[in-house]
Formats: C-alpha cells, sequence, structure tokens
C-alpha cells in the first residue's frame, strides 16, 4: 500500500516552532528616482498635446494673453466654429482612404508576406529588397510623372487616386510586418496540422491566422495611421472633392487666419483619432513600429 | 576559499504564500562541495542566487567567510557564478568574456592573458580563445562558463544546474570533470541540479530541499542509509525506494499479512507509533522464497541487472520493485519476495520523520 | 527567428522538373499581386521622371515640351539655391536624427525600468509619433513658437529670453524642434526593443562578475544596442529626409529658402514654377543620393532581422 507522505522539517525529533512572520525586506524592482525623472520627461513632451487641447476650450481673448491662463473657463465655441466650416466632408474622405487602402494593403500584403516566409521562393531577400527600396526613395522624385499621369485620367480630387497611392505607400511597410510575425509562427504548428491532414486553406484559416491575428492588428494599425497623416499627395492632387482632413487643417488656417484657439480646436478634431487608436491599440501600435520586436 | 553560512535565510517574494527559502540552514565549509537538490520550486535555485547576491535576503542571514553578506552587492561577493544558460557575454570572444571580470577588477593586460591562458589549458579551451559564444557548440558554452568562473580564484563557486542542458553522454563526462576540477582546486563550491544522480555522485554533502524547506544535510552515503524522512528516502537513490503502510507488533511489523522483523532496537522504538511507513529499497528485496507474493507487471532489463515491477497480490496499490539480475521473471508472473529485514526504514507515518533507533 | 522548413512533404525525388516548376508558380502566386501593384506605382513613375529630367517643359506652356539631354542637370549643379536646400535637408536630417536617437536612448534607458505608472508615461511618450505631422508642426507655429503669445518663450522669461522670434531667427531650427519632438518616440521603442531583448541572465553575469552599473552599460548593452540603433537612424533618416509636411506648414521654406530642404524645394520648382524638367532632373539626383545611403540601409536591415545574433 502506497503511503502519501507529509514532510516537515529536517532534523527527526525537532518540531517546528512556530516563527515570526517574514516580510520582503523592500519593494523589489521599483525604482523611485528613476520613476520620478521619467514622470517628469513624460509630462514635458505630452506637453505640447495637452496644451493645444487646452488651447482649443478657450476663446481668444483667453488664448492670445502675455501670461498663459491655465485656469478659465471652458466653451466650446472654438469647436463649433470648426465643425461649422465643413469639416465633415472631409472627415468622410480621410475615412474612406484610410480604410479602403488599409483592407486592400493587408489583402494584398498577408499573401505576399506568407510566400516570402512559410513558403519562402527563392528571391525572397531580392523581393524585400525591392519592397523596401520603394519606400526609400524619395516621394517628390515620382510626384511629377503621377501628377500628369493622374491628371491625363482625369483622376485628380478623385478619392480613389488617394486610395491608390496610400496602398502603394503603405504596402512594403505590411509586407516587412506580416513577415515577421508568420516568421513567429512555429514550425512544429504548421507540420502537427499536416500531420492532422489539414490541407492548406484550414490550415491557413484555423493554425496561422489566430497567431498572427495580433500582428495583422499591428500592421493596419500602422498603416491607417500614416494613411490618415498624410499630406503631400492630398494636397498635391486633391482640390474639394477628395481633400481629406490634413489638406482641411490647412485651408481653415488661411481662410481664417492664425487664431490660436480655434486652430487648435482644428487641430484636435484632426489629430484626435489617431491619438485615441494609438493610445488603445498601443501594444499594437509598440509592436508594429518595432517590427514585432517588443512584444 | 572560504566557509559559507546560511544562517536561518529566508526569501519571500511580494505576494507569495510561502517563503520561497524558508529559514535555510547549512553551515558550509572551506573548500566544501556541497549539493543543493529537490524537485522543481523546492527552493535550491533561490537559495543559490541568494548567496550570489541576485536575490534579496528577507530574513536571518547569509555569511562568506563570517562576514554579512546582507547589503552587500554582487559584484563586491568575490563570487563566480556558472548560470543554466552559461550567460556568455556575445558581444565578447571568449578570451574577453573569461578574461571579463578581472577586467572589472583592474588587473593588467598581460596577467590577465597569462590567467586566462592557463584556464583554457585546464578546460581545452585554447583554439576557441579568438571565438565569438555564437560559433560555439553547447558543450564548449559550458566549458567557457566554467572558465570564466575559474580565472577569477574565487572565494565560491556557484552553479545553477550547469550540466541540464547538455545531452546525456557529455553530461556524464562533464560531472567527472567538474568534480575533479573542484578536488584540485578546493574552491568552495555550492551546486544546485534536480538530478539526484548528479548530487549524489559529486557532493562532498547534499541538501535535499523541498517547498523551500531543508530536509536533510548530509554525506550522500548517510542520505541514502539514514534518510531523515519519507521524502528523502523516496528521492534519493533510484529506482525509489519501495514504501508500505505497516503497524508496529510485538513481535514485528506487520504490511498486509506478512510480518518482518527488524533489529531489536528498531522495533523497540516502533512502538507506541500508531501508524507507520516502511521502507526498503529494490536490492534489498530479492526473487526466492520469501513472505512477500508479487505479481509482476513489467520488467527493465538494463543489462547488468533488471528491475522487476509490479504490486502485491493481496493490494494492488502495493506498488514493489525488486532488483534481480540477469535472470528474471516475465510480466504476468506470481513470484515469491523476500525482504531484508536489516536493510528495513521506518518511518512514523503522520509526520514522515525517520523513527531512530 | 528561426528558419521555418517548408511544410510541403512532398518527397524530392518523387517530383519531376515540370512538378517543380508549377510547385514554383504555386508558392510565386501569393506575392505577384503585390510586387506587380507595387512595381506599377511605383518604378513606372520613376523611370518617367527619369525621362522628363531630360526634357524642357514648362507646365503654364502646353506642348513646350522638347528634349534638351542633360540641359537640366546643368542648371541644377550650377543653381546655388540648389545647394543650399542640399545643405539643410544634410543639416536637418543629421541633426534630427542624432538628437532624437540620443534623446530616446535616455527615455529608453528609463522606461526599461520599473516604476509606478510605467504604462501611463510610456503612453504619454509615444503620443507625440501619433499627431498629425501638419498639426504638429501648426501648433508648434502658433501656440508654442509665437514670440509673443507663445508658451515657450513664456517659460523661458526667467532666464531672460522675452520676446524671440523663433521661426525668423531660427527656422531651420523650429521645424527640427518639431522634427525631433515627433520623433523621439520612435527612436525609443526601438532602443526599448534593443535594451528588452537582452537576456537577463548576461547582466547578472556581468554583476556578479564584479561589475559597475556603468560598466555593464558600457561593456554589455551599448555594444548589444548597435543594431537597434543604427536601424533607428537609418530608418529614422530615410523618413526624416522626405520630410515635407512641417516645412510646409511652419515656414514655407522661409525665410527665403533658409528652411527649405530638397523635397520641398523640387515641390516649389514643380508646382509653384512649373517647370517640371527641372524639377525632375533635381529629383533624380535626390533619388541618386538616396540610393547611396540606402544600400547602407538595407545591409544594415537584412542583419538585423534576419536573425543572425543569438544569445550565447
Amino acid at each position: 500500500m502506497m503511503a502519501s507522505a507529509d514532510v516537515t522539517t529536517a532534523e527527526p525529533g525537532i518540531t517546528t516552532a512556530t516563527r515570526p512572520a517574514v516580510t520582503p525586506r523592500k519593494k523589489r524592482g521599483n525604482h523611485t528616482v528613476v520613476g520620478i525623472v521619467a514622470w517628469i520627461l513624460g509630462i514635458v513632451f505630452f506637453f505640447p498635446v495637452l496644451w493645444m487641447v487646452l488651447t482649443s476650450f478657450k476663446t481668444e481673448g483667453e488664448a492670445y494673453t502675455n501670461t498663459p491662463h491655465i485656469v478659465f473657463s471652458p466653451t466650446l465655441s472654438q469647436y463649433r466654429t470648426v465643425f461649422a466650416s465643413g469639416i465633415w466632408p472631409y472627415v468622410a474622405n480621410s475615412a474612406f482612404a484610410t480604410v479602403v487602402s488599409t483592407i486592400l494593403v493587408l489583402l494584398l500584403a498577408t499573401p505576399c508576406a506568407f510566400a516570402l516566409s512559410l513558403r519562402p521562393v527563392r528571391k525572397t531577400r531580392d523581393v524585400l529588397f525591392f519592397f523596401i527600396s520603394t519606400k526609400m526613395l524619395p516621394v517628390v522624385a515620382a510626384i511629377i510623372p503621377i501628377y500628369i499621369a493622374v491628371r491625363n485620367l482625369h483622376m485628380l480630387d478623385n478619392i480613389f487616386t488617394l486610395v491608390i497611392l496610400y496602398t502603394a505607400m503603405n504596402l512594403p511597410i505590411a509586407v516587412w510586418m506580416m513577415r515577421s510575425f508568420f516568421l513567429e509562427v512555429p514550425g512544429e504548428l504548421l507540420e502537427a496540422a499536416e500531420m492532422d491532414g489539414a490541407r492548406l486553406r484550414r490550415t491557413v484559416t484555423e493554425v496561422i491566422l489566430p497567431v498572427v491575428a495580433p500582428g495583422l492588428a499591428a500592421t493596419a494599425l500602422i498603416c491607417c495611421i500614416f494613411a490618415w497623416n498624410e499630406f503631400f499627395f492630398a494636397v498635391t492632387l486633391t482640390a474639394t472633392q477628395a481633400a481629406t482632413v490634413p489638406v482641411f487643417l490647412v485651408g481653415f488656417i488661411s481662410s481664417e487666419g492664425l487664431y490660436f484657439a480655434q486652430l487648435c480646436a482644428a487641430a484636435t478634431v484632426a489629430t484626435l483619432p489617431v491619438i485615441l487608436a494609438g493610445w488603445i491599440a498601443q501594444r499594437q501600435l509598440v509592436r508594429g513600429l518595432s517590427f514585432g520586436a517588443i512584444k | 576559499m572560504a566557509e559559507v553560512t546560511y544562517d536561518d535565510a529566508t526569501c519571500i517574494y511580494p505576494g507569495a504564500e510561502r517563503p520561497a527559502v524558508d529559514n535555510l540552514q547549512l553551515a558550509i565549509g572551506d573548500g566544501e562541495f556541497v549539493v543543493m537538490v529537490g524537485p522543481s520550486g523546492c527552493g535550491k535555485t533561490t537559495a543559490l542566487r541568494m548567496l550570489a547576491g541576485l536575490e534579496e535576503i528577507d530574513g536571518g542571514a547569509i555569511r562568506i567567510d563570517g562576514r554579512d553578506m546582507n547589503g552587500v552587492p554582487s559584484r563586491d561577493r568575490d563570487i563566480a557564478m556558472v548560470f543554466q544558460n552559461y550567460a556568455l557575454y556575445p558581444s565578447k570572444t571568449v578570451g574577453e568574456n573569461m578574461g571579463f571580470a578581472l577586467k572589472m577588477q583592474g588587473v593588467p593586460k598581460d596577467e590577465r592573458a597569462r590567467r586566462v591562458r592557463e584556464a583554457a589549458k585546464l578546460l581545452e579551451l585554447e583554439p576557441l580563445l579568438d571565438r565569438k559564444p555564437r560559433n560555439l557548440s553547447g558543450g564548449q558554452r559550458q566549458r567557457v562558463a566554467m572558465g570564466r568562473a575559474i580565472v577569477r580564484e574565487p572565494k565560491v563557486f556557484c552553479m545553477d544546474e550547469p550540466l541540464s542542458n547538455l545531452d546525456a553522454q557529455l553530461r556524464v563526462q562533464t560531472r567527472t570533470q567538474i568534480a575533479e576540477l573542484q578536488r584540485r582546486l578546493r574552491v568552495t563550491t555550492v551546486y544546485v541540479t534536480h538530478d539526484q544522480v548528479e548530487a549524489m555522485t559529486m557532493g562532498d554533502r547534499v541538501a535535499v530541499m523541498r517547498a523551500g524547506q531543508l530536509q536533510q544535510f548530509a554525506s550522500p552515503t548517510e542520505l541514502y542509509d539514514r534518510p531523515a524522512n519519507v521524502f528523502v528516502a523516496s528521492f534519493i537513490g533510484s529506482p525509489a525506494m519501495n514504501r508500505f503502510d505497516a503497524t508496529a507488533e510485538r513481535d514485528g511489523i506487520r504490511i498486509g499479512s506478512v510480518l518482518l522483523r527488524p533489529s531489536d532496537a528498531q522495533l523497540r522504538a516502533a512502538q507506541g507509533h500508531s501508524k507507520l511507513i516502511a521502507g526498503i529499497r529494490p536490492e534489498h528485496l530479492s526473487i526466492g522464497d520469501g513472505p512477500l507474493a508479487v505479481e509482476v507487471a513489467l520488467v527493465e532489463d538494463l543489462g547488468s541487472d533488471s528491475y522487476v515491477y509490479g504490486h502485491l497480490t493481496d493490494d494492488r496499490a502495493g506498488h514493489v520493485i525488486v532488483r534481480s539480475g540477469r535472470q528474471h521473471p516475465r510480466p504476468g508472473e506470481v513470484v515469491k519476495v523476500a525482504a531484508d529485514s536489516a536493510h528495513l526504514h521506518l518511518f512514523d507515518a503522520a509526520s514522515g520523520l525517520r523513527i531512530v533507533e | 527567428m528561426t528558419a521555418i522548413a517548408p511544410p510541403v512533404a512532398t518527397a524530392r525525388h518523387m517530383r519531376s522538373p515540370a512538378e517543380r516548376r508549377r510547385q514554383g508558380w504555386v508558392r510565386r502566386t501569393p506575392l505577384l499581386p503585390a510586387l506587380i501593384f507595387t512595381i506599377i506605382v511605383t518604378q513606372l513613375p520613376f523611370l518617367l521622371t527619369l525621362w522628363y529630367s531630360l526634357e524642357s517643359w514648362s507646365l503654364v506652356r502646353p506642348g513646350s515640351q522638347h528634349f534638351v539631354g542633360f540641359a537640366n542637370y546643368a542648371e541644377v549643379f550650377q543653381d546655388s539655391q540648389f545647394w543650399t536646400t542640399a545643405l539643410n535637408t544634410v543639416v536637418m536630417t543629421v541633426g534630427t536624427v542624432l538628437i532624437a536617437m540620443v534623446i530616446g536612448i535616455g527615455l529608453a534607458l528609463l522606461l526599461d525600468r520599473k516604476f509606478i505608472g510605467r504604462g501611463v508615461v510610456r503612453t504619454l511618450l509615444i503620443t507625440p509619433f501619433l499627431v498629425m505631422p501638419v498639426a504638429s508642426a501648426l501648433v508648434w507655429k502658433t501656440v508654442m513658437l509665437d514670440p509673443t503669445y507663445g508658451i515657450v518663450n513664456f517659460l523661458l522669461r526667467p532666464f531672460g529670453i522675452g520676446h524671440f522670434d523663433w521661426l525668423s531667427q531660427f527656422p531651420l531650427g523650429s521645424v527640427m524642434i518639431d522634427m525631433i519632438w515627433q520623433w523621439t518616440p520612435f527612436m525609443m521603442l526601438l532602443v526599448l526593443a534593443g535594451l528588452q531583448s537582452q537576456p537577463k541572465d548576461i547582466l547578472e553575469a556581468a554583476s556578479t562578475d564584479g561589475a559597475r552599473p556603468l560598466a555593464i552599460f558600457r561593456e554589455l548593452t551599448l555594444p548589444h544596442l548597435r543594431r537597434y540603433i543604427e536601424l533607428g537612424i537609418v530608418l529614422g533618416a530615410i523618413y526624416i529626409v522626405n520630410e515635407f509636411d512641417a516645412i510646409y506648414m511652419m515656414t514655407q521654406g522661409g525665410p527665403g529658402i533658409s528652411s527649405a530642404n530638397l523635397p520641398f524645394y523640387i515641390y516649389q520648382r514643380a508646382f509653384l514654377g512649373f517647370q517640371v524638367g527641372q524639377a525632375a532632373a533635381m529629383g533624380v539626383v535626390v533619388v541618386i543620393m538616396t540610393i547611396i545611403v540606402a544600400t547602407f540601409a538595407l545591409r544594415l536591415i537584412f542583419k538585423t532581422f534576419s536573425g543572425t545574433e543569438q544569445a550565447a
């Protein structure tokens, strides 16, 4: 009959006397000086954003003071002005261009990255090389032919022009990022799936996609950020119909003039979606920016 | 070379229910090779890291050469540590890895090179001195990790499962090398492992730990012949000791329908304990004419001898392991087994402690 | 990253050459859409730019196109404004990248330690990167750096700096402040990735080997970080060389061209001066310069992300 052994102390014959409870000597690893410095720097770096938002709730009189006011009575009048100046079409354009181009990017980049990682082709390095080289060449050098071509195709001031260009702009980044996420799929997972008789499509949907889903999210987020914030193509290739939020911002200033509180409201509205998205999906953002290195 | 003392040393992680190391009491002599062994989570690695200064000492004290190490950072303890994954500096060559500590001490370049060469010769690392760790095999990296420790001539060697990442054959080879090296250098060594074979073959004394608490600190022979409690008895020795529920009677120890006769002193000491655990090692059971009836389930033939696994016929849960010679019964057979009562271990069933005669 | 063995288990000896070719195409197909799309949208324009650079063409006068060979290039190299803006580009790029990297390393070192509210601080520090570049430039131009009502001057008043006109006195510097502010988070995150990828037991080993924290940083951490720092510098440089939004919004390149970089100058020539040929020629020159830098960049990126670094 097997016995269960209940073991207590070391030396036979010595019973465990009650000892005073021991508490950890100091809180492990919490550095206070580092923390204080980090907080100060964090606030310093964040300050312009904070100031922008604060100013957006001021009246112009409050904003134009020699001594900046921290305490003031907030007003929504600036925001009302911004929204009354017809920002919504611009927001719609930006949203459309951002979402559609990102979807296109994911549709094109995912199989491409798949081919470059899990089913390597012979010229993998060259293809990757090519993709990233397109990011390195200055856009200014290509804008003239693009402008002329777009004009000849009667696609000026057309939102789809931006969709296509944003897709091309983000594709290299997406391919690189998705590839790094695909490479993280453990080889054994794929072999196990194959031994379980899974065909390619099922392997992809049930084994691979769950593992790379956060990577997809990170890539999508980065693409959205770059597309939403893009200015150069928007300003050169659109006018009234397809203009996006960055173009609105520039137009708002030139037509309304430099009214601080007003322009802060406009700037806040323009930049808020991306900031919020970045905050909420911070993990994804950090992952994406470091190409999958920081989890 | 130095004495190392754990004086009621305790380490508890914030938020943990019980201490990782619970009032550890160990006195390690100068030049002694002590092995800390136990299952995962028993606290042996934490205890080692407390000595090295990599974990906080929350209670009690740790002394090296009489000097209290509380508040003394790792770099000032003069301890050389060999890590489980070797922790070689990737951006430095083997030679630079080994000379790093000397560089930190301010030892001049020529003497550094000389001492590194000496240690390299000892470990047959000379042709590898200019290589980077990523170009080394597992066994080579392990030797570099050892070399890095040896070069320093420290007060204490701390080794955290240095053999666990090697393949079986290399492990056996390196085991003997480490033991020989330590005997030659005579540096106080504290060695952590989960492998009780390593513990038994390498240590001058072995500390068996479980759940943060020290079970027994003694020489390998003492641990084997006189385990202090049931845990040590089962942990040390492979295959494990047979354990049976037993009771003490006037004339002997009763296990099921069998009555065994230990020494008079043992029997006398056993009286008064209501329930016992009787332990006997497989090599002290023999197939032949004896009181126990065992149905054979499986036989492991190791070449030189074999181990017969089965259970008592009158108790299916009573597992038995018997050592046998080259001739052995076959699975399904029922054999009679004799027990050498002179090697019977008795433990109190409630406390698990050895019954001392 | 580990090399993943292709899971296709067809035994090699059973594949005929035709079968192998078919397999090759099966593997290639997924990447073709992206590849073809990119080639059409990005490479064709460059070829056209090359062609335009050899023509004299003003968009204002349609039909004025005619071939002039390398005349545009000659003009470009003799254009003092081109060289001024080229110099501005170098100053802006090198300055922004280096300063952002140094600050980024400092911030990464801080964020690598545990302290209360570390997540919040990280959120705060990432934000500048998320802000729309035109919005950022706008905010810096007005609310921050305005001579009278900007808060920077207000905060510097105790130090004796009162009514300083940043944008006219330091046009390039002002643009750089905005860009450094926006790019530091990127550098910080890359360096942080490097710091967190360093195995902790190596740092412990150095500690037991007698190294003080500064020595550990110098001897172990910095060599380990080198790859990440190089990557940050190269990637950052590539983006910053092409910076356009901030200059457009903050200074329009002025006063004069003192804060214009090459991309902005080319834009001015093409869209404000309508001189397509010369703008194209300048574009080509910039492309060539970028290719030289990019070659180093690509080699670096491949070294970092092909997983040649292995811990011992």
